[in-house]
């Protein structure tokens, strides 16, 4: 970013902010906490609304809202998806603390429950290419083995895919799944799968909000380039004891909350696992493979202005090849936060997370073990601050340690062929500091804009190879090919040293003009830098592909993104529907050289080229937000590809230089998912999937070389696999509801892909053996799949 | 290590209610390319005189015939000058019976053919000895399949690449670097569901270059194993060590290579 591009922006931040202030009327500051009648939880995005003022707010991330208002009397209604709305006069001659909670809506009182919602639009917002879902909505999707997946439920939403069945994370307008800043009670997670994939790391009955952000990325955000997964946990209930689980085909859940003093703190623990690995003992062998993960939270209210918050995540994943092989990875996750409220009207969050992610193999029949993993450290305090009723700010400070382990390989005992080695930790320091404005700039057009500035350190490590020329990539023209440079010497630095340093200004901005009451158009663009890079050349990345930062040699990832859309409510608020439309451009995207062996690599500056990629599309998404029958379309038409060039002009890149479709792009890309009340014990669920084939590579042609058949592969990802396509279908049957809420049950029964199509997870090649001749196999991975899971809450 | 990778999609497909089927799939057809497999195998206590390489061109995928080359001019010469010419014979295959092998020798292959000249320059790589061979019965997914391990002693002097050929019905490639192995004793790995007593399995320790290893590598990765699921790697062009001198776009696939081998014959127990 330029200087000049600086100057003009802060220039234009005054502007708003000046223009903003000059009301002189007496105001009072009317604040407070929105939580739930029945459990204290904090609610998230409850709308305040003042009619008389023409003026409303929406609670933040920990339930906190707070209004500016002239004195005089109001009527403040407040209003949140399955909830009783709740209104209520007040007399503001002073400056006001004031708390709701509002009540669960029960069946009997469906006609005054407001379901203008979440989940549908705020016409007037900035905020664009952002979907929430509630977990209500989540549950009664219906998926694979019944199992409730959060990140397979946003694969629903448009402009959210991933590479195919069984593959892990989840791709967001064409950005890879390393680009997905994931955060659990606002710390990173690094996978977000279980069992390569199959599964999301997320228990859905420890979460209370989520919300996905895929463009007009708040400045409040940052590290990664594609999106931000926001995911909040439950605080817990404070009032009284309650327990909840489900027992499912591949995992069964059990969740315990309760006070520990009644109305100021609470716990909750939930536990999650799997039993898949049982099925492996049906069919007679000893490997295993299973998941667990556990959920914590405690909070704390010590006084009105301040709460404590602890919360922490430990998943794991287990594999077991006939005792010869054992892999282990998950996440862990330790989080303190301290909330507080200066002055009424600027609320304060202090948080202190550690973020680990752990990969560690033992492999018997070669005789070592394999340790590795990323681990940080983040202290981030942000501020959210009430000007007045037209004017908020956000900002902040996030500071963030990280040490890089990219493995440590171990001989099992003496007898072992295997020599103890090390490769080299490596650290970073990233710290950032932001300041964004949520601004109502007039009564139709609202802006939120603001800027963040990044910085990234490289810290010193033990050992670091110096090249010749200062490049670890040799270009060898006589045989047209990469590969690793000769290092010259190995160097040993200080951690205090710094190796490397980038800065980078990130701007951020979303308008929103409305047309009138139901229409509105908007616009945003983002930049953001990505420091952190997966070193993974698969398809969809692995457990056991390493994090690096970058440095020397490897930049940082750097995306503009722009978006426009446009917005319409209809037939009284009972549909809606999002038109988007986006271009996004994202430089020093890493591409690996042919035959880069990616593990145990001790210098992977050795083996990446530094390329771009580009995406663009189109999203639809039309929703049905009340009646008996609900759920949404949803259309992507996209394209997502990469390119490296030669760095000069001898040199062919990776791939010639020409741009190539990436692993997951999709041209088409249809959800259709409904949701119909048939009685008060009957819903029933459908889901439908249409998309193009994922992008492949077949064969041209073949020889044969030492006994062997080598196949010849035509232009990368140039072909495709066939179509996917699939129907699901769900029931969820609530029996008689105790009268006193006492206990409460249902059960869901699906069917994942009901006319069995065979859709292929991919098509691979092989030599008859009866024939000698080659062949195409596919190879399905779900045909139609039954399922029946049981939940409970008391 | 790699095959960690490649146990991902075996797992995934165990696990669940997976389904193979052989479909019918157009796939286009590239122009043909020469391949040259010129591999000099020098077997410890052999004279190493008779040598032969292989030329044809690349054949449409699904085709059971490959394509040989016979009209092609093939020689080595040696670093003192010296010449060898190889004379076709049949399938491809061109031979030489006065073959001069010297370990750490250089040597330069000329091959010429339909007016185009193909050039690579080499040196014979030496090898340890095999030491002995081991069998297991802990393989496989099973944990049951019959295992064979043949040890060697990697010298720590040296950075070492292997190539091991086990041949059992058919030939199956090894490459081993000793980055994490140097100096120690150990072994080279075959395992396979199909091994069963008293099955004959002809073991070939080969010494090679790292470029060579470096070139298996690439190519080992584009075969059979190459399922094209989310866990594999993109395919690569798989580019070895023979230039088109010519035509250097237009570029040769194969590899000119000298290694000294050790072999031995196990017989499963």
């Amino acid at each position: 970013m330029n200087k000049k591009l600086k100057i003009r922006f802060l220039a234009l931040l005054l502007i708003f902010l000046s223009g903003s202030d000059i009301i002189s009327q007496e105001l009072y500051v009317l604040n407070g906490v929105v939580t739930d009648a029945a459990s204290n939880e904090t609610l998230i995005g409850v709308n305040i609304l003042v009619p008389e003022a023409g003026t409303g707010v929406v609670t933040n991330d920990y339930g906190y809202y707070s209004l500016k208002l002239p004195k005089g009397d109001y009527k403040i209604e407040i209003s949140y998806l399955g909830y009783q709305s709740l209104q209520q006069n007040i007399t503001l001659d002073t400056n006001k603390k004031l708390d709701f909670q509002l009540a669960e809506a029960s069946e009997s009182l469906e006609e005054i429950v407001i379901t203008s919602d979440i989940e549908g639009l705020n016409i007037r917002k900035p905020e664009m290419s952002v979907n929430k879902l509630s977990i209500t909505t989540i549950q009664k999707l219906p998926v694979v083995f019944g199992e409730v997946d959060v990140v397979k439920s946003l694969l629903l939403l448009p402009g959210v895919s991933n590479a195919g069945e069984g593959s892990s994370g989840f791709n967001v307008r064409g950005g890879a799944v390393d680009q997905n800043l994931i955060l659990l009670d606002e710390a990173t997670i690094y996978n977000s799968s279980h069992l390569f994939g199959l599964f999301s790391v997320f228990n859905p009955d420890a979460i209370k909000d989520l919300k996905l952000y895929k463009g007009g990325i708040p400045a409040k955000y940052g590290g990664r380039v594609s999106s931000v997964l926001d995911i909040y946990q439950r605080d817990g209930n404070s009032k009284n004891f309650k327990m909840q689980g489900g027992i499912g085909a591949v995992s069964s859940r059990l969740l315990a909350e309760g006070p520990i003093v009644k109305d100021k703190g609470s716990f909750l623990v939930g536990a999650r696992s799997s039993y898949a690995h049982l099925f492996l003992k049906l069919t007679d062998n000893e490997n295993s493979a299973y998941f667990y993960d556990l959920n914590t939270k405690l909070s704390y209210n010590l006084d009105d202005r301040n709460k404590l918050l602890l919360s922490g995540y430990f998943g794991r994943d287990v594999f077991n090849i006939s005792q010869n092989f054992e892999n282990t990875y998950g996440n862990a996750v330790l989080n303190l936060r301290w909330n507080h409220i200066f002055s009424d009207n600027i609320f304060t969050n202090l948080s202190v997370i550690y973020s680990d992610y752990y990969y560690g193999l033992n492999l018997n029949f070669v005789g070592f073990n394999w340790d590795s993993g990323i681990t940080n450290l983040n202290i981030k305090y942000d501020f959210n601050h009430y000007i007045n009723d037209a004017l908020q700010l956000k900002y902040g400070i996030q500071n963030t340690y990280y040490e890089f382990n990219p493995g440590e390989i171990e001989p099992i005992d003496s007898e072992s062929g295997i020599n103890y080695f090390k490769l080299t930790n490596k650290y970073a320091f990233e710290n950032a500091v932001y300041l964004s404005a949520e601004h109502r700039i007039s009564e139709n057009f609202s802006a939120e804009y603001g800027v963040r500035l990044s910085n990234f350190f490289r810290l010193g490590q033990d050992e670091i190879n110096t090249y010749e020329n200062n490049d670890p990539v040799f270009y060898d023209p006589e045989r047209d090919i990469y590969r690793e440079a000769d290092i010259l010497e190995t160097v040993e630095s200080s951690r205090n040293d710094i190796l490397e340093s980038y800065s980078n200004l990130e701007p951020r901005i979303a308008l929103s003009y409305a047309l009138n009451d139901n229409q509105s158009v908007k616009a945003s663009y983002n930049r953001m830098a990505q420091y952190l890079h997966l070193i993974s050349n698969t398809s969809s990345p692995t457990p056991l592909d390493v994090w690096a930062p970058s440095g020397e040699f490897i930049k940082p990832q750097i995306l503009d993104q722009y978006a426009v859309g446009y917005f319409r409510n209809f037939k009284e608020n009972r549909y809606s529907l999002e038109v988007e439309s986006f271009y996004k451009n994202i430089d020093n995207r890493l591409d690996y050289i042919d035959g880069a062996n990616l593990i145990a690599n001790n210098a992977v500056e050795r083996i990446v080229l530094s390329g771009e990629a580009r995406a663009y599309g189109l999203e639809l998404l039309l929703r049905k937000n009340k009646g008996r029958l609900t759920g949404w379309a949803g259309y992507t038409l996209s394209r997502s590809e990469q390119r490296t060039q030669g760095r000069t002009a001898q040199e062919p890149g990776i791939n010639a230089g020409d741009w190539y479709r990436t692993n997951f792009d999709k041209t088409h890309d249809l959800s259709i998912t409904g949701s119909y009340d048939l009685n008060k014990k009957w819903q029933l669920n459908a889901n439908f999937i249409y998309q193009t084939g994922l992008a492949t590579t077949f064969p041209n042609a073949q020889y044969e070389y030492e006994g062997i058949t080598v196949p010849v592969y035509g232009e990368r990802n140039g072909d495709r696999l066939p179509a996917y396509h699939r129907l699901d279908l769900s029931a969820t049957y609530t029996p008689g509801i105790d009268k006193d809420k006492k206990f409460e049950s249902f059960w869901n029964f699906g069917i994942y892909n009901v006319y069995n199509r065979q859709n292929a997870y991919s098509i691979s090649f092989r030599e008859n053996t009866d024939t000698g001749q080659n062949e195409a196999v596919r190879l399905s991975l779900f045909g139609i799949i039954p399922s029946v899971t049981y939940n409970f809450k008391f | 290590m790699k095959k960690i990778t490649l146990l991902l999609p075996i797992f995934l497909s165990f696990l669940f209610s997976s389904c193979e089927e052989v479909i019918d799939l157009e796939l286009e057809e590239s122009e043909p390319r020469l391949v040259i497999e010129a591999s000099i195998l020098w077997f410890k206590g052999d004279p190493g005189t008779d040598q032969t390489i292989r030329l044809s061109e690349t054949s449409p995928f699904y085709d059971d015939e490959l394509n040989p080359v016979e009209t092609a001019v093939v020689k080595i010469t040696s670093e003192t000058g010296d010449i060898f010419d190889f004379t076709y014979t049949e399938d491809g295959t061109y031979r030489n019976n006065n073959f001069d092998a010297k370990l750490n020798a250089s040597y330069e292959l000329t091959i010429e053919y339909e007016g185009q000249s193909y050039k690579a320059t080499e040196k014979l790589i030496p090898v340890t000895n095999l030491e002995f061979v081991e069998q297991t019965e802990s393989g496989g997914f099973s944990g049951e399949d019959i295992e064979i391990k043949a040890y060697y002693k990697d010298p720590a002097e040296t950075e070492d690449y292997y190539l091991f050929k086990f041949f059992e019905e058919d030939v199956n490639l090894e490459i081993y670097e000793d980055e994490f192995t140097n100096g120690n004793q150990i072994f080279g790995y075959f395992s396979n569901e199909d091994i069963e007593v008293n099955d004959i399995i002809e073991i070939e320790m080969q010494g090679i270059s790292k470029r060579y290893y470096e070139y298996l590598f690439i190519l080992r990765s584009q075969v059979g194993s190459n399922d094209g699921g989310p866990f594999e790697t993109m395919p690569a062009t798989v580019k070895g060590n023979i230039v088109n001198q010519t035509n250097p776009s237009d570029f040769p696939f194969g590899y000119f290579r000298l290694s000294e081998v050790d072999s031995t014959t196990y017989i499963v127990e």
